[in-house]
């Protein structure tokens, strides 16, 4: 045991704190946020250079070799700084071609995911919101050399601005091994439509309605009807990677919520030494570091290859509701500042909803976990 | 970073999980809660018994140099607690094993590392603390019990208070005054004595459940060999502080609550409310999960406070943060398995207990791991004042 980042990992954090701090800062984070298409082009480019979307994505395909844990490293930072666009949408979404792709496959996306030219999301929850399969209503039907997608998605990330979307369907019904199918899609399909749901983060996330949507056969990613454990798969390393990020987010509040509270003076003193507030941050700092060793836990257990799924949905369950938590106390220890639209800390407490949400929320993931620990 | 352990750790935990696993055979029925052995004649006896066969075996000196006859690491430290909490399992004497032990390695002299340590790594002598007293509490620092020379000896006169197992112990270990006319910080003497010197008198105090955990402790003109202290004469405080600051893990209390719910789970699956089991109860699962996803967290900072101890790294905070999250969380389990129990969560071991009684232990012990080694909210001060870096109160 060693909790411990190694040398290089520490280089690649410093790397990635350092270029946000520079290439992302919040005035450009807020215009983003108002922009139409929620992510900077630019820095979209730069990002590529520096081998971010291509960080797990194998050498061979032009991508990095990194492992899921150095992706954890590079979230935990973004998530720190905030960093505005597709870039978890298109890395999550690529883990599911690296694993069931066909080499013709990896060839066509892989590389090109690398160097930053596609924007690739995924399209899985529809009306009822639920991370479940049995929340799937849209259906896939094979006609001739295509399969033919009919269903409306929601909450998909980026979806406006992708270029593929993978889609999540249904290709038979009462099926033992749940009947999913997965899909990757060119996004400007002809019966594809794509609308922005305003949400509290303004992360564009996406309806999309597939209206008899032909997509060629050879773009069935992974078995026929055999798609729910990649689905599985793409929550749960989601859900780790979300965490790493969230916890990164953690961190920013509790930092500047200490140094606003060393600054701040009524009463004649810092409010800093006022123990009404002293055990409040003390509060914010033990969340912040017990659910930071639960990240890493289960981020080095996914890196591993090890079978983490319940410690995913105990680390996203925990997670969700630490950001809540430490992100409300941020803005309350920075009093009515704090509740102001051009301060730093509400773009925080904003993202610790989007978070929770983002590949399954508190309640989805505690019955995960019921069903873990040997709950009938 | 890998949370891996080592082959040789692998093995050792094997070990100590096996040897626990086979006490845990062995213990009385009446053993309810760590509390036990300091209020059941017979728990104390399993303790003791226990206590041995870790001394036999070398686990009472783990991580000690090994001119005190020490072996092993902190981290096979951090995996034998694992084993003990899982299997409920005393034998680890905390004031003599997890207190004294380190606190005098790094500041007795030699002639006393000789003389305590040896009986502590065989698990023969047992020890209290001797630390609160009716006027200082926290604020422990403004203590009266006065320690006054007299030739080579000290004379103590006072009350210590809320000493956990003084009733047990052979040897107490604690601060006196021994220049009350000295400034604050500089006028105490960390003093080691045998509790059956004359004029020791302990009196137990009964806990909130009506059982007789801790004493109070009256010193009456009781004299104890001036060469039994750790640190320098008059400079005790530091050796309190340095004394405080050999944090534990919580391994034991975090895997012992693990166990719980393990057997809470069981529970929910057999008992039927409503017409259904427990278990299908969607707030239970819920109730239950969430409390699984809290120990799971609290596991994970358990084993970075062992790796930084391992490699000898201060864990100041984050000993401090797990020291608030694992005990508030043993009164959390204690509140929803309590409820989820329904009337049952109240009953004292008995033929209407379910899990032997242990709800309604957890329900009324919970305060011991929260109050005690320094209160949460001093834990809260730690963590603001030399973690976080506000002003301190004067």
């Amino acid at each position: 045991m060693d909790l411990r980042f190694t040398e290089a990992q520490e280089i690649l954090r410093k790397m990635v704190r350092d270029f946000l701090a520079t290439e992302c800062p919040k005035t450009m984070v807020r215009e983003i946020e108002k922009s139409e298409k929620g992510y900077s082009p630019e820095l979209w480019k730069k990002m590529a250079e520096l081998g971010w979307m291509g960080l797990v994505i194998p050498e061979e395909y032009e991508g990095m070799g990194y492992t899921f844990q150095d992706l954890t490293i590079l979230l935990e930072e973004a998530g720190r700084n905030i960093l505005p666009g597709p870039l978890i949408p298109t890395v999550i979404s690529t883990f599911p071609i690296i694993e069931a792709g066909t080499e013709e496959q990896k060839k066509e996306f892989l590389p090109k995911i690398a160097r930053g030219e596609l924007i690739i999301t995924t399209a899985q929850l529809e009306a009822e919101g639920t991370f479940d399969d049995s929340g799937i209503a849209t259906k896939a039907t094979p006609k001739g050399d295509d399969f033919i997608i009919n269903g409306t998605k929601l909450f998909v990330e980026m979806a406006h601005v992708a270029d593929y979307i993978i889609c999540v369907t249904r290709t038979k019904e009462g099926s033992t091994d749940k009947g999913i199918t997965l899909f990757i899609v060119d996004a400007k399909t002809p019966g594809i439509k794509c609308e922005v749901i305003p949400t509290i983060a303004a992360d564009k996330l996406c309806e999309v309605r597939f209206d008899n949507v032909a997509v060629p056969k050879k773009n069935m990613l992974g078995k026929l009807d055999a798609g729910w454990p990649l689905v599985e798969m793409m929550t749960r390393k989601g859900a780790i990677a979300k965490c790493a990020e969230s916890i990164g987010g953690i961190q920013t509040c509790v930092e500047m919520t200490v140094a606003y509270s060393k600054e701040r003076v009524q009463y004649e003193r810092p409010i800093g030494a006022f123990q009404a507030l002293q055990h409040i941050m003390a509060n914010m700092w033990t969340s912040m570091e017990t659910g930071r060793y639960l990240v890493y836990e289960a981020a080095w257990m996914e890196s591993e290859g090890m079978p983490c799924a319940k410690e995913a949905s105990m680390t996203k369950a925990y997670i969700n509701e630490v950001y809540k938590d430490v992100g409300q106390w941020a803005i309350r220890l920075h009093g009515g500042i704090g509740t102001s639209y051009d301060h730093d800390i509400p773009l925080y407490y904003r993202r610790s909803k989007s978070s929770d949400t983002t590949f399954g929320g508190t309640d989805f993931h505690r019955e995960l976990v019921a069903q873990q620990i040997g709950l009938k | 970073m890998d949370f891996e352990l080592s082959e040789e750790e692998k093995a050792h935990r094997k070990e100590f999980f096996d040897v626990c696993k086979e006490l845990e055979k062995k213990r009385p029925p009446s053993f309810v809660g760590i509390e036990a052995i300091f209020e059941v004649d017979e728990c104390w006896q399993f303790h003791l018994d226990c206590a041995r066969e870790f001394g036999k075996r070398g686990w009472l000196a783990l991580a000690w140099p090994p001119q005190y006859g020490g072996s092993g690491t902190m981290m096979d430290k951090v995996l034998f607690a694992e084993a003990r909490g899982y299997h409920g399992i005393p034998g680890v004497d905390i004031f003599g094993v997890q207190m004294l032990a380190p606190t005098a390695l790094q500041a007795a002299s030699e002639e006393i590392k000789q003389e305590f340590l040896p009986p502590i790594a065989r698990g023969e002598v047992m020890w209290c603390e001797l630390w609160s007293e009716p006027n200082a509490g926290s604020d422990l620092a403004t203590l009266s019990t006065t320690a006054i020379k007299k030739g080579d000896e000290y004379i103590i006169n006072g009350q210590k208070t809320w000493n956990t197992g003084a009733h047990r112990g052979d040897w107490g270990f604690g601060v006196f005054k021994t220049d009350p006319a000295g400034r604050k910080h500089h006028n105490m003497t960390f003093i080691l004595l045998d509790m059956k010197t004359p004029g020791v008198t302990v009196r137990p105090i009964p806990y909130i459940d009506g059982e007789a955990p801790f004493d109070e402790v009256y010193f009456d003109d009781v004299h104890v060999p001036a060469k039994n202290i750790v640190g320098q004469e008059n400079e005790g405080w530091s050796v309190v502080n340095l004394l405080a600051g050999f944090e534990r893990s919580g391994m034991t209390e975090i895997m012992a609550t693990l166990r719980e719910l393990e057997e809470l789970v069981e529970f929910c699956n057999e008992t039927k409310r409503n017409g259904k089991p427990l278990s299908k109860d969607p707030l239970v699962r819920n109730r239950v999960a969430e409390l699984a996803c809290e120990l799971e967290a609290a596991k994970a900072i358990a084993y970075r406070i062992a790796d930084l101890q391992n490699r000898d790294e201060m864990a100041l905070m984050d000993a401090s943060a797990a020291k608030i999250f694992y005990s508030e969380l043993g009164k959390r389990f204690a509140f929803v398995a309590t409820d989820i129990a329904g009337p049952f969560g109240q009953v004292k071991q008995s033929r209407w207990a379910p899990m032997q009684g242990a709800l309604e232990k957890k329900f009324q012990e919970c305060f011991v791991t929260i109050i005690s080694m320094g209160t949460n909210e001093i834990q809260r001060n730690i963590i603001s004042w030399y973690g976080l870096g506000l002003p301190r109160m004067k």
